[in-house]
C-alpha cells in the first residue's frame, strides 16, 4: 500500500517536508515498505489520508534512506510514526514510555483519525504533547531501549 | 455797598501807573490764591493761539466754502482729498524711502559699471530689459545694444545724464519731498558720462580682439576637421584609384575628380548622391552581403522603404505585466495570509518561519523520551553524540593506520 503515499528519499526532502507543511500535522511513517506491520500501517495511512486531508500530511520515510533521522528520533523499532506541526515536534502520551513516537501499528483506522484529530486540537491550543485516545489495549507495547539502558 | 463775589472782593483795582499787562498778571495771581470759582476767568490768548485759531477758521471757510482738489499720490497709488498735504505723511514718506532704496540699489549696480564697462555677447533674456524710472515715470532700456553687442548698463546710464531726467528728478524731489541729500545719487554728471563712454570705448575693443581671437580658434579647428577629412577620404580612394585602370592617374585625388566630374555629367539628381562607388566597387571591397531576404526586402513585414511599421510601433510579443492590481498569485498569497490570521496565535509553531534557508546540517525541533528540560536540548545532545562518534570513528581510523 505503501505506493499511494509520498515517500521522501533524501534527508533534505525530509527536512523540506518539515519545514514547509504548515498548519497541519505531518505524519513521518519510518519504516521499511516490505515489512509486514510496515504494510498494515501503510494500509491504514493511506486509506485514512484523504479523509484527513484537511488536518494531516502523511509521508512515508525509509529508516536506511535517512541515517541521521532515525538516529535522530531514536528509531529503533519500525515502524515508528512522528508526528509534527509547523515544524515542532508533537509529543503524545500514550500510555508508553516512549511520547516521541508510535511504534508499531494501529488497529483500527478510526484510532488513526482520532489521534490525528487530538493532535491538531491540542495543536491549535498550544500543546506540544497531547494524551493519546486510543485504548491503551490498543497500543503496542514495546520496551524502551535508550543508550543500551 | 458791600460785594459778595469774590472777584469784587479781590484787589483788582488799577492803581495809578499801572498797565494793562500788569493788571493780566494780578488776575492770574488772583486765580490761583482765590476760590475755585475764580477759574472762571477767561484767559487772555496767547499770539500763537490766536494765530492757530485763525488759520482754523480760515481753513474751515475753505472747506465750507470750495471742494479742495483731489490729489492722487501715484507713488502711494491712492486718491487723497485732504489735498497735497498727504506728501508729508509720514505713509507717504515711508513709501518713498522704499521706492528709493529699491532704485538706489539699481543705480548702485549701474555706477559699478561706470569704471569698467562691459561688452557682452547680445542675449534677448538678458540685455532686452526695461528699468522703470521712477523719476520720469516712464521705461527706459537698461542697456544698449545693436542686436550683435550689447553695452551693459548703457541705456541706464545714458537716461541717468539726460537734462530731460535731470529736469524729471527735481520735480519728482519737490513733489515728493524727499531727502535732497539723495538727490545728487539719480543723475550722473557730464564728466562721468564722459569716462563712462571711454571706457565703453575701450572694452569695444577688447571684445572685438576678444572675438577675432575665437574666429580664429573656430577657423583653425574647423580647417583641421576638412583636413581629417580630406584624409580619410583619400585613404578610401587610393586603392579604387590603384584598381581603376582606365584612367590610371598616379595622383588620387586627380583619379577622384574625374570620379565626380564623370557621375556628375551622368546622373542628374540631387546633389549629395554622387559617391564615387557603384556596386562593382563594392564587390571588390568583399564586403559581407546580409542578403535581401535579411534586409526584408522580400518579407510581408516591409522595411522603410515600403512604408512598413516602425520596430518601435510593434508590441512586443511578450506581454509586459501591465495588468493593474495584484496578479493571481498574489491574491492567493493574500487570502491565505487572512485564513492564518483566523487561527488561534497561540497555536504550536505559530511564528515557525516555514520559508527560512536552511543547510544539510538542520535539525527539527524534537522532544526526546524525557518530558523535562528544552526541547533543543535533545537537538544539542544529539550533536554532541554524533561529534563523539565521529571523533571515535577517527580515532579508530587513526589507529588502524
Amino acid at each position: 500500500m505503501s505506493y499511494l503515499l509520498p515517500k521522501l528519499q533524501t534527508k533534505k526532502a525530509v527536512d523540506q517536508v518539515i519545514k514547509t507543511v504548515a498548519e497541519k500535522v505531518l505524519v513521518l511513517r519510518f519504516g521499511r515498505d516490505p515489512d509486514p506491520v510496515c504494510l498494515q500501517l501503510d494500509e491504514i495511512l493511506s486509506k485514512t489520508a484523504h479523509d484527513l486531508s484537511k488536518m494531516a500530511a502523511i509521508y512515508l520515510v525509509d529508516v536506511d534512506n535517512v541515517p541521521v533521522y532515525t538516529r535522530y528520533f531514536d528509531i529503533s523499532y519500525i515502524p515508528s510514526t512522528v508526528f509534527f506541526f509547523n515544524g515542532q515536534h508533537m509529543k503524545v502520551d500514550y500510555g508508553s514510555p516512549d511520547h516521541t513516537k508510535f511504534v508499531g501499528s494501529f488497529k483500527t483506522k478510526q484510532d488513526f483519525i482520532d489521534l490525528i484529530e487530538v493532535i491538531f486540537r491540542g495543536a491549535m491550543r498550544g500543546k506540544l504533547i497531547v494524551h493519546s485516545p486510543i485504548d491503551p489495549r490498543n497500543i503496542p507495547k514495546y520496551d524502551l531501549l535508550y543508550h543500551d539502558i | 455797598m458791600p460785594c459778595a463775589h469774590p472777584r469784587r472782593q479781590g484787589a483788582l483795582r488799577l492803581e495809578k501807573g499801572e498797565e494793562i499787562s500788569s493788571l493780566v498778571l494780578k488776575a492770574k495771581d488772583a486765580t490761583d490764591l482765590s476760590a475755585p470759582s475764580a477759574r472762571l476767568v477767561t484767559r487772555p490768548l496767547s499770539f500763537k493761539a490766536v494765530g492757530r485759531r485763525l488759520m482754523w477758521r480760515q481753513t474751515q471757510g475753505r472747506a465750507m466754502g470750495k471742494q479742495k482738489a483731489a490729489f492722487h499720490c501715484e507713488l502711494c497709488r491712492r486718491t487723497f482729498f485732504s489735498g497735497r498735504g498727504h506728501v508729508y505723511g509720514l505713509k507717504h514718506q515711508e513709501t518713498l524711502r522704499n521706492i528709493l532704496d529699491n532704485f538706489l540699489e539699481k543705480v548702485r549696480d549701474a555706477r559699478k559699471v561706470l569704471k569698467e564697462a562691459r561688452v557682452e555677447r547680445y542675449d534677448f533674456t538678458e540685455h532686452d530689459q526695461n528699468f522703470w524710472c521712477y523719476c520720469c515715470k516712464t521705461e527706459v532700456k537698461k542697456h544698449v545694444t545693436n542686436g550683435n553687442i550689447a553695452v551693459v548698463y548703457g541705456g541706464f546710464l545714458e537716461h541717468f545724464e539726460s537734462s530731460e531726467h535731470k529736469k524729471k528728478t527735481s520735480a519728482f524731489w519737490w513733489e515728493n519731498k524727499a531727502n535732497i541729500k539723495l538727490k545728487d545719487q539719480f543723475s550722473l554728471s557730464p564728466e562721468d558720462y564722459e569716462k563712462f563712454k571711454a571706457a565703453v570705448t575701450k572694452a569695444l575693443e577688447s571684445y572685438e580682439e576678444k572675438e577675432d581671437e575665437y574666429i580664429k580658434e573656430g577657423a583653425e579647428r574647423i580647417r583641421e576637421v576638412e583636413q581629417q577629412r580630406r584624409e580619410l577620404v583619400q585613404a578610401a580612394l587610393e586603392p579604387q584609384a590603384e584598381q581603376s585602370l582606365d584612367i590610371g592617374a598616379s595622383e588620387p585625388g586627380v583619379s577622384h575628380q574625374s570620379h565626380l566630374s564623370a557621375y556628375s555629367s551622368e546622373e542628374p539628381g540631387p546633389s549629395g548622391l554622387h559617391f564615387p562607388f557603384h556596386s562593382d566597387d563594392l564587390k571588390g571591397q568583399k564586403l559581407t552581403f546580409l542578403g535581401d531576404k535579411l534586409l526584408g526586402f522580400t518579407t510581408e513585414k516591409g522595411n522603410v522603404h515600403t512604408g512598413a511599421t516602425p520596430p518601435w510601433l510593434i508590441d512586443d510579443e511578450e506581454e509586459t505585466g501591465t495588468a493593474i492590481g495584484p496578479s493571481y498569485e498574489e491574491f492567493i498569497q493574500q487570502k491565505e495570509k487572512e485564513k492564518l490570521r483566523k487561527l488561534p496565535p497561540n497555536r504550536v509553531g505559530a511564528n515557525f518561519n516555514h520559508t527560512s534557508e536552511t543547510d544539510d546540517s538542520w535539525l527539527p525541533s524534537f522532544g526526546r523520551v524525557w518530558n523535562d528540560g528544552r526541547r533543543w536540548q535533545s537537538r544539542k545532545q544529539f550533536r554532541l553524540e554524533e561529534g563523539k562518534k565521529a571523533t571515535r570513528k577517527r580515532k579508530r581510523n587513526d589507529q588502524n593506520e
